[in-house]
């Protein structure tokens, strides 16, 4: 009995802080209509900004943590005034998904510079020792937790219920065009709201930091549980926020007790999925029809950029020539990343099938890369299987599961359909950790042997140079072969009107199974490339902050290019390696680069490039199509 | 208060749903537009209060250019805007809609009292100030978005379609109702496809077509011009045919505010 309440009460702890997570989720997006991926990061920022002033400049705690709360709300009332509110009057939700997923990359970046990569702890405000409530045992550190959580959300209520500036957030939530025409400022509440979310998360960074290590990218592990708490309870409405994330903590907390708590991850996935499947607006509705639902359908999608075929072939066959002549000019470590750039490139091209030409958003192609890379390396060392069949059956494994998800997840839209696949791509990676007999758990799977074919062994960076680039010739023809012809039509229309392609007897459901089918494949025959390229394969190298950075190579390189995201791939893996003693700016500058790109350059760095180059005589590449 | 549109062009994106829109309204007058589904009426209505800006011309309220203001200068200056469909804050209650419909003006504009008269001719909303706006029926949402405009006290009320899917017995009150704020010197610039009714509770009225005024006049006249019988009342061109003293003066009419050539229909 005592156990049970203690661990009822670990719940409510750990709950308190995804609620206050979650409602910094749900003010932003009422006000808004947008998931701000950032709000993790203010929590980092704040928490880190204390542990400076008090624990290296011997501050106190409460002024520390009033200076720090300060400074984290002026940075996100920048950051809205020059990147969020101007974003939301001309991007697509998806694009300001991607732009705050920048930012919180962004986020991390400057954690990086400023205290490195190694782990912080905040000593806790009020002693370790444990207060005796009867047998029960509770932390005081927990009772700041909940204490402030509380506050801060009958504060909110208050705000919101009872005051003129609450009135006036409620009614940008409600109709922002009618409260633009009653006199309200709707964007100076906009970017109200983000920096209350600033705020409401460096609170909640500041009290949780004594309970868990800090580190750089702790922010993106909190966003990740206050979006799922959010998702579960509701993010139209504040009491659902709060019922996820104590619903989250408490099935956290007696998961880790009676299962596993390398499993307990893996529950709370499970929870979100069968949330998003039955119940896709969550727990808790709102009231009234939100105006979510009309943001998600408006979508002024880009123009699909496309070369002349004729041009393509031209173009094409000058880059291939260069590339087949890069082993005898590079050194090895260059060509390793361009190794690295043409493996990810693979599941690029079957991302941006997926997005760019489906519209379809994927947050977990990299649970595809670990589902190929961890089956066929485990075929490989421990069963003794040879290499092309223990790909193939890499890749089956992949397409089944990527049926079943589209399957699950086909009647989703927008939003819910890049939560269901960002949970799937955690699903996958608690699974990795997990199943450690298999995988080799957290440390990863090692002794993995070079990819060998009847015989042949790829064991130099030239032969599985070779070897990648005829992969992704053969894929990028045939696959931008499919995007020329009905298939690629078909997946424009449904990214355009789906009830509009169906009138128009496109098979709306066949088409994005097999778009969602393609790319698992290709992100699949990567992984296996991936983990024979390396010898050793880890659930980081695969894992959720790889579909954030593949998601950021798409954007960068360009959506619906299929070529595009070959620039953003290389950018992000050679520069690096090009200027080693830079490399601690590597997440800044990509964090940088792809809010930027969202917000400046929707079609990214090649498709830019695409439009500035003039059309001279029909023999430059830029004969432009546009799809209707 | 008087408004007036020179030239002015508009529309979404890069292409002019607009063009070249010169209209004006004068103090305590009601003026109609009339026309189809899609013609425009909408977009002008917006590009006034300020939810688009024109993309060329001139809007001057008073003499003075306000077309580079934001949409809450525009209502503090005296120009509200019901819109259609009337975008109310659905899930709020009636009286927090009245009172957002004052966040403008706290210090009350001399003419604040209409709203008190209006309210007395809907006692529906005074009974149900706490119940929510989007549990109420059309013709009490359409009451309630016409109070939440009086609520900033303004001089010029534009009423976008506000007789949309209203039984006849609604869209008479309705009518009434805009009949009575002219009466207390507001004016009004009502967009109707309903032009029957529009034209009979107006001064004037102006036609617009395809993005284009293509006919504007004193209502008595519009009513009863054969073009508009034919295209916007449901009348047969035989019908008014008989008037021939009306054909004549709605042609001078046009002839004098298009020329000859700016005449489409
Ligand atoms: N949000 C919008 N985006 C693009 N075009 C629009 C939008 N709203 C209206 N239009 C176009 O502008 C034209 C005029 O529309 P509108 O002003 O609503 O007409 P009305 O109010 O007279 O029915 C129509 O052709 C319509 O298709
Ligand atoms: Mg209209």
């Amino acid at each position: 009995m005592n156990t049970l309440v203690q661990i009822v009460l670990g719940g409510v702890l750990q709950g308190s802080i995804y609620a206050l997570l979650a409602l910094g989720f749900s003010l932003v997006f009422r006000v808004t209509g947008v998931i701000n991926l950032a709000q993790g990061g203010f929590c980092t920022l704040g928490a880190l900004l204390v542990y400076s002033m008090h624990v290296d400049w011997g501050m106190a705690t409460l002024p520390s943590a009033l200076i720090a709360m300060l400074v984290t709300t002026l940075l996100a009332a920048v950051v809205g005034r020059v990147a969020f509110v101007p974003g939301l009057s001309r991007l697509t939700n998806s694009n300001m998904l991607m732009m705050t997923a920048g930012v919180l990359t962004m986020f991390e970046g400057l954690v990086l510079v400023v205290w490195g990569s190694q782990p912080y702890a905040l000593p806790p405000f009020s002693g370790e020792r444990p207060w005796k409530l009867g047998s029960i045992l509770i932390q005081p550190q927990g009772v700041w937790v909940i204490g402030v959580a509380g506050i801060i959300i009958v504060a909110l209520g208050w705000m919101l219920m009872r005051t003129r500036l609450g009135q006036s957030l409620r009614a940008c939530a409600e109709n922002p065009m009618a409260a633009r025409l009653v006199g309200v400022n709707v964007p100076r509440l906009q970017l109200f709201a983000f920096a209350l979310a600033g705020a409401i998360g460096a609170v909640a960074g500041i009290v949780v930091a004594p309970a868990i290590a800090l580190e750089f990218d702790t922010g993106r592990l909190l966003t990740i549980s206050g979006f799922i708490a959010v998702a579960i309870g509701g993010i139209a409405s504040f009491p659902g926020a709060i019922a996820g994330g104590l619903l989250l903590g408490l099935v956290n907390q007696l998961g880790t007790a009676y299962v596993s708590s390398l499993f307990s991850a893996a529950l709370s996935l499970g929870l979100l999925l069968i949330v998003l499947i039955f119940r896709p607006a969550g727990l808790i509705r709102s009231g009234v029809v939100r105006r979510a639902d009309v943001r998600e359908e408006a979508r002024v999608w880009a123009h699909v950029t496309r070369i002349s075929s004729s041009n393509a072939w031209r173009w094409g066959g000058l880059a291939v020539l260069l590339a087949l002549s890069a082993p005898f000019v590079l050194d090895d470590g260059l060509l390793g990343a361009l190794i690295i750039t043409l493996i990810l490139f693979l599941t690029l091209i079957g991302q941006d099938m997926l997005m760019g030409y489906a519209g379809q958003i994927s947050l977990g192609q990299a649970g595809f890369m670990a589902l190929g890379g961890y089956t066929s390396s485990y075929l490989i060392t421990a069963q003794d299987w040879n290499a092309v069949p223990a790909i193939l059956a890499g890749m089956a494994s992949s397409l089944v599961a990527s049926l079943v998800l589209a399957a699950v997840t086909l009647r989703l839209r927008g939003l819910y359909m890049a939560l269901a696949t960002m949970a799937f791509g955690l699903l996958v990676d608690s699974c990795t950790v997990g199943f450690d007999d298999i995988t080799g758990g957290p440390s990863g799977m090692v002794g993995i042997p070079s990819l060998s074919v009847q015989g042949f062994d790829f064991d130099t960076p030239a032969r599985m140079y070779f070897l990648v680039l005829a992969l992704v010739v053969l894929v990028l023809i045939s696959v931008a072969g499919a995007m020329r012809a009905g298939f690629g039509r078909a997946l424009l229309a449904i990214r355009t009107d789906p009830l509009a392609a169906a009138a128009l007897g496109v098979n709306v459901v066949g088409c994005k199974m097999a778009a969602f089918a393609i790319s698992a494949l290709l992100a699949s025959l990567s992984g296996s490339l991936y983990a024979f390229h390396f010898h050793f394969l880890s659930p980081e190298m695969v894992g959720a902050p790889r579909s954030l950075e593949l998601v950021s190579m798409l954007i960068i390189g360009g959506e619906g290019t299929l070529i595009g995201p070959l620039f953003g791939a290389a950018l992000i893996t050679i520069l690096p390696t090009l200027f080693q003693p830079l490399a601690i700016f590597k997440t800044l500058a990509s964090g940088a680069l792809l809010a930027g790109c969202a917000l400046y350059l929707p079609q990214g760095i090649f498709g830019t490039l695409l439009r500035l180059v003039p059309q001279t005589k029909g023999r430059k590449p830029m004969a432009r199509e546009q799809a209707a | 208060m008087s408004l007036e549109l020179r030239n002015v062009s508009a529309g979404y994106g890069t292409g002019a749903v607009l063009h070249d829109i010169s209209l004006r309204v004068a103090p305590g007058e009601i003026v109609t537009l009339i026309g189809a589904n899609g013609a425009g009426k909408s977009t002008l209505a917006k590009t006034i209060s300020g939810l688009m800006t024109p993309m060329s011309g001139e809007i001057l309220w008073d003499g003075v250019p306000i077309h580079a203001l934001p949409t809450a200068l525009r209502l503090q200056r005296g120009i509200a805007h019901v819109p259609e469909g009337r975008q109310l804050f659905a899930g709020m209650r009636v009286e927090e809609n009245l009172a957002l419909g004052a966040s403008i003006c706290d210090q009350g504009r001399p003419g604040a009292g209409v709203l008190e008269e209006a309210l007395r001719l809907f006692p529906v909303l005074a009974e149900r100030m706490a119940d929510t706006a989007g549990n109420f029926s059309g013709g009490q949402q359409q009451m309630l978005a016409i109070a939440r405009g009086l609520r900033a006290s303004p001089r010029l009320l534009i009423l976008d379609e506000p007789s949309l899917g209203l039984s006849p017995k609604l869209v008479a009150e309705i009518f009434a109702l805009i009949r009575f704020l002219r009466d207390r010197g507001l004016s009004i610039l009502l967009a109707e496809q309903n032009a029957r009714a529009a034209l009979a509770v107006a001064d004037r009225g102006a036609v617009i077509e395809n993005g284009r005024i293509v006919m504007e006049g004193p209502a008595a006249v519009l009513l009863h011009a054969p073009d508009i019988a034919e295209r916007y009342l449901g009348v047969g061109v035989a019908a008014t045919a008989d008037s021939g003293e009306v054909t004549r003066m709605a042609a001078r009419l046009r002839a004098c505010v298009w020329g000859d050539a700016g005449v489409a229909g």
